[in-house]
């Protein structure tokens, strides 16, 4: 258990002081301010761009309460994306760096001739890539959180829910990088995982489609979409967007009574909605995977 | 007296088509003993004490490390080690890099506090607040030397421990050598520095190509009236076609 303290404890001594997570910490941040600053500047001086595309033709315009709410949701909406693209980006600069560099370098050789196992050199690394992770994507939820008081609020549940399903699937990227630079070049691990998470993203894209109906009846097609869905992560969600599509509709309809349009249950539908129990439990067994996949390849790894 | 290492036909190589690296290595060493393992490069002397710090597997042969596989986290325990090249997570300080170590050799915070400060002092490193990726080569031996005596070991393995050490370094690291030694410490010594080997060890193997081409005392490897390094070269030389002379536009007087 010493050990993996040990080990945890200096890695995230070293990631603190690495420059590239710096840098990614403080564009995100910036980036978080300056889409909140510029949706509230829109929102006061222009109110009918916020609200432009915002019900039917003729609809009468919402009342300022109204913009803010809208303007918020459009917020939390853009904030979930960055949230989820910055964690990603976070997940590639620990991945390729919290093992590869030590066993690049040398270092695993005054490591590893001390009494430390590889399992506990691998948790205390694992370990610590994930609480940097979870540190630094919490920061920015917490600055997201402080932007969206500007708005009223009302959406912290679904941004918090949204950080953390941002934290897994970033964590689980995160272990195929450490697990593949642990054999290759950090560079060429990161290339390959960044393809493969694509790939995962064009299969579960095609699956929700095949379940929606919109690609036909066709068996090959769907028997093949349902085997390669079952063989790459599938990006936890959480109910947000659903959340945002449904307050979306409520000031919807406030602003266009009596006009028609489609029912809520219709519109809702359409939008994706929080992961199944089954995703939830597939994503924990690929964690178990490409943790215990990290831990083999640090086993056999002759430095 | 039981043997703090014991290596018993050690084989190595690389890969499957390579030739052997280390191949049929053995010998013992005991508490108190200065063993000096000698050859030219790529002879496998690297590859031998990284197989007996648990960090190669070897092919084939046996090693127990004060009795147990070197694997074995427990075996390793009374092991120092300092690697030919070493190399330390680079954002960290010499301070911070020893109290690692020192957290993974399990010394408690009493015993941190008073070997930390005086191990940096040993290294000359006890002033020094720049962060190992800013460490010259030099300044990381010295930092590989004081990771590997901080845990007290019984076995204490220097791979060419002063290639890049000036000479006071290298006296420091002589004094060294001879108080562990005094102390019942055993030493496994790499070196190219024969003259150093002389000085230290008792006992010596001249390895080539991975074999061992003799093995014994000092003054059985060694007769009297000649050197370690006389002995060295007609052995290596005997295993292996002489080298080509020096390249033809450096002896050549016609080449501008």
């Amino acid at each position: 258990m010493n050990g993996v303290a040990a080990v945890a404890r200096y890695t995230l001594l070293e990631l603190s002081r690495r420059r590239i997570l710096l840098v990614f910490f403080i564009i995100g941040a910036l980036g978080i301010a300056a889409i909140g600053a510029a949706l509230k500047i829109v929102s006061v001086t222009s109110p009918t761009v916020v609200s432009g595309g915002f019900g039917p033709p003729g609809s009468a315009q919402p009342d300022q309460a109204l913009i803010d709410r809208l303007t918020e949701l459009q917020f939390v909406s853009q904030l979930i994306d960055v949230i989820g693209f910055f964690a990603l980006l976070i997940a590639f600069a620990i991945g390729m760096t919290a093992i590869y560099h030590d066993l690049e370098s040398g270092a695993a050789v005054g490591i590893f001739s001390k009494p430390v196992s590889r399992l506990s050199f691998t948790a205390g690394k694992v370990a610590a890539a994930l609480v940097a992770m979870i540190v630094i994507v919490g920061l920015l939820s917490l600055e997201t959180r402080l932007v969206m008081t500007l708005f009223g609020g009302g959406l912290e549940g679904a941004l918090w829910v949204e950080t953390v399903a941002a934290v897994a699937n970033a964590s689980l990227l995160m272990l195929i990088v450490l697990a593949l630079s642990t054999w290759m070049n950090n560079i060429i691990a990161a290339v390959v995982a960044f393809v493969y998470n694509g790939i995962a993203g064009v299969v579960v894209l095609l699956h929700t489609a095949l379940d929606a109906g919109s690609l036909g009846n066709n068996t090959f097609i769907k028997a093949a979409i349902d085997i390669g869905y079952w063989i790459v992560p599938h990006h936890l969600m959480s109910d947000a967007k659903r959340q945002l599509a449904r307050a979306e509709f409520d000031l919807f309809s406030a602003s266009a009574q009596g006009q028609g349009g489609p029912s809520l249950a219709d519109f809702v539908n359409s939008v994706p909605g929080a992961s199944s129990v089954q995703d939830i439990v597939w994503w924990v067994f690929l964690v178990a995977l490409f943790a215990a996949l990290v831990y083999l390849a640090v086993r056999r790894r002759q430095v | 007296m039981a043997a703090v290492v014991s290596v018993e036909a050690l084989r190595k190589r690389y890969r499957r088509r390579d030739p052997w690296a280390v191949d049929g290595v053995t010998f013992e060493l005991q508490p108190g003993q200065a063993f000096g393992l000698l050859g030219p490069n790529g002879s496998g002397k690297t590859s031998v004490v990284k197989m007996i710090a648990g960090l190669l597997r070897p092919n084939e042969g046996k090693i127990a490390l004060f009795g147990s596989e070197p694997g074995n986290p427990e075996s390793r325990a009374q092991l120092g080690f300092a690697p030919e090249d070493p190399d330390f997570p680079k954002f960290l300080r010499a301070s911070e890099v020893l109290d690692y170590f020192a957290s993974l050799l399990g010394l408690d915070d009493g015993e941190r506090k008073r070997r930390i400060p005086e191990t940096l002092a040993f290294a000359g490193l006890d002033k020094e607040r720049r962060q190992v990726r800013q460490f010259s080569k030099g300044m990381k031996q010295r930092l590989g030397i004081a990771q590997a005596i901080l845990g007290r070991p019984k076995l204490l393995i220097l791979d060419e421990p002063t290639a890049d050490l000036d000479p006071l370094g290298r006296r420091d690291v002589r004094a060294l050598i001879e108080s562990l030694k005094d102390s019942g410490v055993a030493i496994l010594l790499n070196s190219h520095l024969l003259s150093e080997v002389e000085l230290v060890c008792d006992t010596v193997a001249i390895l080539a190509k991975g074999r061992v081409l003799k093995e014994g005392s000092m003054a059985e490897v060694v007769p009297e009236g000649r050197s370690l390094e006389e002995v060295f070269v007609e052995l290596v030389e005997a295993s292996a076609p002489k080298r080509d002379q020096l390249p033809s536009f450096i002896t050549d007087a016609d080449v501008r």
